[in-house]
């Protein structure tokens, strides 16, 4: 017997005009027990990046839904990842959010493994008087179940039963491709990881990175600095890259971006931003267009908020920064959060792109709080009531259509569906690409 | 006014703090130099913090008193919804030492928890951490000309503004 009805929760009718998400998505606590067993601890999610342990016994932890993790590179150079529990009595052997180690003494009971996972020391094994059965099982750290990396970005999944990650990824990977082909060297995340917290549903923050409808009405206090910072040319503010963009703008004429989806949840909003100044890249434009094509490289400058399914964002728009979603309750979630960089950019362009970043990403920024307090005031709202059907995912429903379009062409995108947009269109029902994504994951609970 | 003795030192950082519990903004800027530093680094890691802003993140790092007067801007704006309900802070500031650096330089170094109650939600939270505050004697009055906020409950619940800290 399956506790939920998918139909009560999801109305997807493409036939009839109708797609609506049920309230309960991000209220109903045994929904979210049910979503952490199978969208977190049943696919692939986002563990972090490569750089993040670059050398031979480097590690970071974390956690894959409610599991805590290890992902360590070994001294053969192969990056590995575990939970990150000693199996005698399940502590969590290494407290360190990263650092660089041969052996893990787990603080209890003192059993050791090495960097590859391997148990090196079973405390007093030998006058244990322990059983042959005990002798015969795997005393190591439990590898999770799948675990790989694209470019540099490290995805596992602790259910074995789940699709290569190149097919979890699919056309994704050519976003991937445009953030890692920036620079030669690949990515790094700049030292400094800033970690917040807001008390509502983690699908606020899912959406809310594909959202282009609340930007002008969330942030118009920022909008507003940007205005004036822009009239005024002086030394001590910094440049915005979105300032000098007018995708977002009411006045704006012509195609302003769009939307794609694609299989497996990962959804894109994208706005044209100009080759300019005004971002952090430029020093490298002409490269890039040597290297890549114009098409492409101007691609590589335009604003492109990616979600992968379920919990990674990149937004490269006011800076470039990386998110990873935790939910921790119905109505709390972690928010991760670092500014991702081309390596051995110039000290200037990086200093520049810090700066940019700072302001608009960070919890103690002028953008942000506002996203967060919306979030925590839709939460309220998200109480069970008569009519539990929500109207956000509506917008731009009959301008989707099938497959890609000459956008999405220029750089080979085959997304299952997209929408082109003039700035106030600001589609909406990119969102069904998550809840059909998330259905997927959920369909072991989903009559 | 020039010499400022531990005592006259101490209470300068209270009357910041006062004025940043009364959200009175524009005496609160006039506190500081047109060129001041305002920097509230990040964590790297579970002990370090960063160190160079220009090349690690700062939660708030802002070269020119102008950027401060931004952030009021938007905070007074009545366009952020994170801002028009303001919350209601008090500052307590202790261990306070000082040290005259030169006749026209004094660091300061002091600890501070400042409690935050977010009315709109009816939430408090308790912020703490150290700051560092470097004056400056300016035409005879002692201005802010470096100020470090050294954060250390870093997992920021919501948001934080200037006053908060």
């Amino acid at each position: 017997m399956k506790p939920f009805i998918l139909r009560d929760l999801v109305d997807d009718r493409p036939m009839d005009g109708v797609f609506r998400v049920n309230r309960a998505l991000f209220r109903d606590p045994a929904l979210f027990e049910l979503e952490m067993k199978h969208v977190f601890e049943g696919g692939w999610v986002f563990v972090g990046l490569s750089t993040q342990a670059e050398r031979p016994h480097d590690y970071f932890t974390g956690f894959i839904g409610r599991v805590p993790i290890i992902v360590s590179r070994n001294g053969d150079n192969t990056l590995q990842c575990f939970v990150n529990a000693c199996p005698h009595k399940g502590v969590r052997l290494v407290r360190k959010l990263c650092g660089n180690a041969r052996r893990h003494t787990c603080p209890y009971h003192g059993w050791t493994f090495d960097s590859a996972g391997a148990n090196r020391n079973i405390k007093w094994q030998k006058s244990g008087c322990y059983s042959e059965a005990f002798d015969a099982e795997n005393h190591d750290l439990a590898a999770v179940a799948r675990f790989g990396e694209y470019r540099g970005f490290l995805f596992a999944s602790l259910n074995a039963d789940v699709p290569s990650l190149e097919d979890h990824l699919g056309e994704a990977r050519k976003l991937l491709d445009l953030l890692a082909d920036k620079s030669p060297d690949g990515l790094e995340l700049v030292p400094g990881r800033v970690c917040f917290t807001y008390e509502a549903n983690w699908k606020m923050q899912l959406e809310n990175c594909a959202d282009q409808y609340h930007f002008t009405s969330t942030h118009p206090s920022y909008i507003r600095i940007l205005e004036q910072r822009a009239s005024e040319e002086t030394r001590e503010v910094v440049r915005s890259s979105i300032g000098a963009a007018d995708f977002w703008q009411e006045t704006a004429q012509g195609v302003s971006g769009g939307t794609m989806t694609f299989d497996h949840g990962h959804v894109l909003n994208w706005g044209v931003m100009p080759v300019s100044s005004a971002n952090a890249d430029f020093e490298r434009a002409e490269q890039l267009a040597r290297a890549f094509g114009e098409a492409r490289r101007n691609w590589m400058f335009n604003m492109r908020n990616l979600t992968v399914f379920p919990n990674m964002q990149i937004a490269e728009n006011a800076s470039s920064q990386l998110r990873v979603i935790r939910p921790l309750a119905p109505d709390l979630t972690e928010m991760q959060t670092w500014c991702i960089a081309p390596r051995n950019e110039s000290a200037e362009a990086r200093t520049f792109r810090i700066r940019q970043y700072e302001d608009f990403f960070n919890p103690t920024g002028m953008a942000t709080p506002d996203d967060t307090v919306c979030y925590e005031e839709a939460q309220l709202g998200m109480a069970e009531q008569e009519r539990p059907w929500l109207q956000g995912h509506a917008r731009g429903l009959m301008a989707s259509v099938e497959g890609g379009n000459s956008y999405a062409d220029m750089i080979d995108l085959k997304p299952v569906r997209s929408v082109v947009a003039d700035a106030q269109l600001c589609d909406e029902s990119l969102f069904a690409g998550y809840y059909r994504a998330w259905a997927t994951r959920m369909a072991e609970v989903l009559a | 006014m020039t010499a400022l003795g531990p005592t006259e030192a101490a209470a300068f950082l209270y009357r910041e703090a006062l004025l940043l519990d009364r959200l009175d903004f524009d005496p609160w800027l006039a506190l500081y130099t047109n060129d001041c530093v305002f920097w509230m680094p990040a964590w790297r890691d579970d002990g370090t913090q960063t160190e160079d802003p220009d090349s690690e993140l700062s939660l708030i790092y802002y070269r020119g008193r102008r950027n401060l007067e931004d952030r009021v801007k938007r905070i007074r704006s009545g366009f952020s919804v994170a801002s028009n309900e303001m919350p209601r802070v008090a500052h307590m500031i202790g261990n306070v030492l000082s040290e005259q650096v030169d006749d026209a330089t004094i660091r300061l170094d002091s600890s501070f928890i400042v409690n935050v109650q977010h009315v709109r939600i009816n939430r408090t939270h308790a912020y703490f951490g150290r700051y560092e505050h470097d004056l400056r004697l300016i035409d005879g009055e002692w201005k802010i000309a470096r100020k470090v906020i050294r954060l250390m409950n870093d997992v920021v619940p919501t948001m934080l503004d200037v006053y908060g800290i």
